[in-house]
């Protein structure tokens, strides 16, 4: 039947398609004309847009601010995420560093004899490249992860689950997931330090990779005798409430004094 | 004259005495369309704008589909991701930017009804008593176009030509998916009945609407 010479029956059948009543044989017949019948197709999406504004006029209500807390978790969860990945993909600049050089360093080697005897003679030439070299080698030193921190959290089976380490210099707190723990696809872990005396700190919310870095300040790490990991709802709770899901893993954080 | 204000002069007269529609001067979308751009470019603050010129409004749909605060959190929370990460899909779908954020809201708060259903099979019917009683006592669910596109505005005028219950009925239908017999079992109406307040609920909408075409 050629549907669209009956406007109002077309019309009718569109705007039960759209609104959703339109069900079983009914409906697959409706779609089957509208994939062929480019007018059944238009009423079709003519009244599904029609239909949709419901969507704009419903009342008003205001949702808790912890939904907006854990969007922004989840966010920036992942822009740490796209850094560490941009970091590690990029080569380490000390890399391309002329002393870095293999081949230099063999032919140099090859030459070592005639080296040490040029370099007691031209010592005091040399110190200028030799400082500018020193300082060369500090700038590298410093872009270099220095760990001062370090937590093992364990679970209650006592097996490690995951391992923490915190770069006070860079503002770095890097987690690794070391057991097989993987939470639902609608939960989070979130990070906690436990300050004596105090309630809990969230320090951040992990996604779902193996590894992950989250900012934070020495501040908010050193001096916390211990941390631990709970389950929280997606995208984790707003630092204020605390931990409202179970403890799954925690530890203590030990200061590396090596 | 736009064709608002043609439409005010459908119902009242004479059309000079029409004050101007405030909202033609407060128009939300090129705010909103705007932030919607930044989202797509990773700006976190204008998520955030957007998120607070928005949120009420999208929170209300989520709960008027689940009915429960905790489910339409999640979804909430859920559309916001989503519109995180396919602003820039935004300008091809060719909708008022309230029409377009409203359908990823309604859609998870689908998702989350059907997840948490097919956690407690057993109260796939459950009724509800808020709704029944609304129905019974014949008090219209109040509606509000506030940030609704022109579209919108015009469903929401000829909605409110129907009878409160077809209106409510015609509403559920499409916000919560439901077919005429899920319908009748949440509601606790005779399945005849729901039938019949749809089948004249779209009657008259179609015909309102046609003003509008």
């Amino acid at each position: 039947m050629d549907i669209h010479r009956h406007p109002e029956l077309l019309d009718r059948l569109a705007s039960a398609y759209a609104l959703g009543t339109l069900r079983g044989g009914a409906r697959r017949r409706f779609e089957a004309l509208a994939r062929e019948q480019a007018p059944v197709r238009a009423a079709a999406l003519v009244w599904q847009s029609r239909v949709a504004s419901l969507n704009e006029v419903q009342q008003p209500a205001q949702p808790s601010p912890a939904v907006w807390q854990r969007i922004d978790n989840l966010v920036r969860a992942e822009r740490e995420q796209q850094l560490m990945a941009q970091a590690r993909a990029r080569p380490a600049p000390a890399s391309s560093g002329w002393w870095r050089s293999l081949p230099l360093w063999r032919g140099t080697t090859a030459a070592g004899a005639l080296a040490t005897v040029l370099a007691v003679v031209t010592a005091v030439g040399l110190r200028d490249d030799l400082s500018a070299q020193i300082g060369a080698l500090q700038a590298q030193l410093s872009t270099q992860p220095q760990i001062e921190y370090v937590a093992v959290l364990n679970d209650d089976q006592a097996s490690a689950s995951m391992l923490v380490t915190f770069d006070p210099k860079n503002r770095k707190l890097t987690l690794q997931r070391v057991g097989g723990y993987q939470e639902a696809a609608d939960k989070s872990l979130q990070l906690w330090a436990l300050p004596p005396g105090a309630a809990p700190r969230s320090l951040g919310v992990l996604n779902q990779e193996k590894l992950l870095q989250l900012a934070a300040d020495e501040q908010a790490v050193g001096g916390v005798p211990a941390l631990a990991i709970s389950l929280e709802p997606l995208g984790g709770v707003p630092s204020e409430r605390g931990p409202t899901g179970p403890v799954l893993f925690k530890g203590a954080l030990i200061q590396k004094l090596l | 004259m736009t064709w608002r204000d043609a439409w005010t002069c459908l119902r009242r007269s004479p059309c000079g005495d029409v004050p101007h529609n405030a909202r033609m001067h407060d128009d939300p979308d090129p705010l909103l369309m705007a932030l919607i751009d930044r989202v797509a470019t990773r700006d976190e603050t204008a998520l955030k704008a957007l998120y607070d010129h928005t949120s009420g409004k999208l929170f209300g749909l989520a709960l008027r589909v689940t009915s429960r605060r905790e489910w339409a959190e999640d979804a909430l929370q859920e559309a916001f991701l989503q519109v995180w990460k396919n602003a820039a899909d935004y300008r091809a779908s060719l909708s008022p930017p309230m029409a377009w954020l409203g359908l990823i809201v309604r859609s998870r708060a689908l998702d989350q009804l059907r997840r948490h259903r097919a956690e407690r099979e057993h109260l796939t019917d459950e009724i509800d008593d808020a709704l029944a009683d609304t129905l019974e006592g014949g008090a219209a669910n109040p509606m509000d176009t506030s940030l609704a596109s022109q579209q919108a505005w015009a469903l929401h005028q000829c909605l409110g030509k129907l009878e409160s219950k077809q209106r409510e009925v015609v509403s559920l239908a499409y916000l919560r998916d439901l077919s005429h017999s899920e319908l009748a079992a949440q509601l606790r109406l005779p399945l005849g009945t729901v039938k019949s307040w749809i089948r004249r609920g779209l009657d008259q909408l179609r015909s309102c609407m046609a003003h509008f075409a």
